[in-house]
């Protein structure tokens, strides 16, 4: 285990030196929310509720379901693995003692540290400036568990990514795959408005999908719109979702290795 | 004993026809013509311990690909491979445990780091112990003379300096068998020298069975006693480098000094191929059997020579005359 703290504590100083970077990827965090937040002022000028929705609940589900998704992404961890593939740098960590997978999980975790605890901070200056709308209602163990499903959020993000990216084992290019799918994933996710307001069909799909157990789910359940038990199940969801889509991981990642070419060297 | 074995080992990338122009690319959108290259052809070779064996060939011959296949990075599309007993494309962790490979293109060191943390990596890796990790250490720094640079993020480092850190990176847990992989590519002569002195160093006392491929004839000449020549996917040779000179190049050199006049082109004409002229000094190329006699028969002759030498052709010629029939 020791070998994957020190791929996860070395990423963390790589990170450092790029911390510019990250600073500049935090501005565009906030520029969304005050997009959302500019929006759903506007509708709700003349109206006082949306499919059970007051202003300060769709306040709070934007605001949340921002600060929920920006503490869980991978920040396009797919066109690492990618990268790793086209540029033949998987063959150097082919070599050695070491599980790929795991290897990449270690990496990922180090890359975000830095990023979450500035999101972390975002979070704090977000909730105080929206304070007056704000919905906090919480007890301890609904916070444990909303704390244990934004854990597997981010694994379930982890493991597309990582899907996603092998990908690049048969084509040149990923980008497009990735674009579509993100935009389509957080779409389903419900991190910009409630996928309660889209139309019975979309909701009844959604369930059907991983992405709505990322972030729709805890949202509701922070919101005390769903119950505890709710709330249970959703996590049981997701742990299902995580060994389906680690199993699939395992899966492409031997058939891919039997096409990869190691090209570049 | 046998460390490297290798039987009908075949690879075969697949790649597809690109014609030039706009509508070929529309048309491939929906037919492509698959196309196959073999790029190794069923090799066989054999390794014993400690042997320090030299892979020439042009590029894309298919030695870089071997390594690959021996290493474990690539499948083969066919044939057997054992190394210290172990199917390498199974990638087990003991085999993993007991070779390296350096790649003189790629890095394994992270870019953005001082390399010792590369190192501690490493280290946990592979699972070394504390003592043996210090000790490796401290033998290889001593050895490269790299202390001052440990420190040094690896992207600030030169060439040089990045290429010895590697070499250290890839031996910490002591490898049994090394795969080298133009470990002196794009270095300057004093760079490659000091790699190459290290490398027949580490050799001789540690026991490693070593492959080499380089494009550096020098590199080759200093430490393998052995080459393994790879010609569009199939060996072409495989045996001492003294010998290597007999198969390739059936003839001799001979090197004429004349006095006095000197002599004309047209008196020389009927011994030989003439390589080089000048009046006073000539460069014969005559069949190696009849070397002798064509010396003796200038030395009889009329002509005012002063010395005369018979020669082997530099080796770098051969391998330079074999690289060129493979393209």
């Amino acid at each position: 285990m020791k070998k994957y703290w020190h791929i996860i504590t070395n990423e963390i100083q790589r990170q450092f030196t790029y911390r510019a970077s990250i600073a500049a990827y935090a501005f565009g965090n906030i520029a969304e929310l005050v997009a959302l937040a500019v929006i759903w002022t506007i509708v709700y000028k003349n109206v006082d509720a949306i499919k059970g929705y007051s202003v300060n609940e769709m306040i709070s589900y934007v605001v949340f379901a921002w600060f929920f998704s920006f503490l869980t992404t991978t920040y396009a961890f797919e066109t690492n693995v990618a990268q790793d593939i086209h540029q033949g740098t998987l063959s150097n960590l082919l070599l050695k003692p070491q599980s790929y997978i795991r290897y990449m999980m270690a990496v990922a975790t180090g890359r975000i540290t830095i990023a979450f605890l500035i999101v972390l901070v975002q979070g704090a200056l977000v909730f105080s400036f929206f304070r007056n709308s704000l919905i906090f209602s919480l007890d301890f163990p609904t916070i444990i568990l909303l704390l244990c499903m934004l854990v597997a959020t981010y694994f379930i993000n982890l493991f597309l990514s990582i899907i996603i990216g092998f990908i690049a084992f048969w084509t040149m290019e990923i980008n497009g795959t990735y674009y579509s799918l993100k935009v389509f994933s957080r779409f389903m996710s419900g991190t910009f408005f409630p996928i309660g307001l889209l139309p019975a069909f979309f909701m009844k799909a959604s369930f059907f999908l991983p992405f709505v157990y990322t972030i729709y789910i805890p949202v509701q359940l922070y919101l005390g719109k769903i119950s505890f038990a709710e709330g249970l199940r959703g996590l049981a969801m997701e742990i299902l979702w995580l060994v389906g889509l680690y199993a699939i991981i395992k899966i492409v990642w031997r058939a891919g290795l039997r096409k990869y070419e190691s090209v570049g060297i | 004993m046998l460390i490297i074995k290798v039987s009908n080992l075949s690879k075969t990338y697949e790649y597809y026809k690109k014609q030039l122009g706009v509508w070929a690319s529309v048309k491939g959108l929906f037919r492509r013509e698959k196309l196959h290259k073999e790029a190794v052809k069923e090799i066989n070779f054999s390794i014993e311990e400690g042997e320090l064996v030299g892979f020439l060939g042009p590029n894309g011959a298919g030695k870089t690909t071997t390594l690959k296949m021996l290493s474990g990075i690539l499948y083969p599309t066919s044939g057997e491979a054992k190394v210290l007993g172990y199917t390498p494309w199974k990638r087990q962790p003991e085999y993993q445990k007991q070779f390296a490979l350096v790649m003189g293109q790629k890095n394994q060191l992270w870019w953005d780091l001082p390399a010792m943390e590369s190192f501690i990596l490493n280290k946990e890796i592979y699972e070394v112990s504390d003592a043996d990790f210090k000790e490796n250490l401290d033998e290889l720094v001593e050895l490269l003379d790299i202390k001052d640079i440990l420190d040094v993020q690896v992207r600030k480092l030169s060439l040089g300096q990045r290429m010895k850190c590697e070499l250290v990176a890839a031996l910490l847990h002591k490898p049994k068998v090394l795969f080298l992989d133009e470990p002196t590519i794009g270095l300057d002569v004093v760079a490659q020298k000091n790699i190459r002195d290290f490398i027949k160093q580490y050799n001789q006392k540690n026991k490693t069975t070593i492959i080499l491929t380089s494009h550096y004839m020098e590199d080759v000449k200093e430490l393998c006693k052995r080459v393994i020549i790879i010609e569009e996917g199939k060996i072409g040779y495989d045996g001492d480098l003294a010998r290597l000179i007999e198969k390739y190049a059936p003839y001799k050199v001979l090197k004429i000094t004349f006095e006095g006049e000197g002599v004309k082109e047209v008196d020389i004409r009927e011994f030989g191929e003439m390589h080089q002229f000048a009046p006073h000094s000539i460069t014969l190329r005559v069949p190696r059997e009849k070397a002798k006699n064509v010396a003796r028969d200038i030395l009889s002759s009329n002509l005012p020579v002063d010395d005369i030498l018979i020669d082997e052709v530099d080796i770098s010629d051969v391998v330079r005359k074999i690289f060129s029939n493979g393209n």
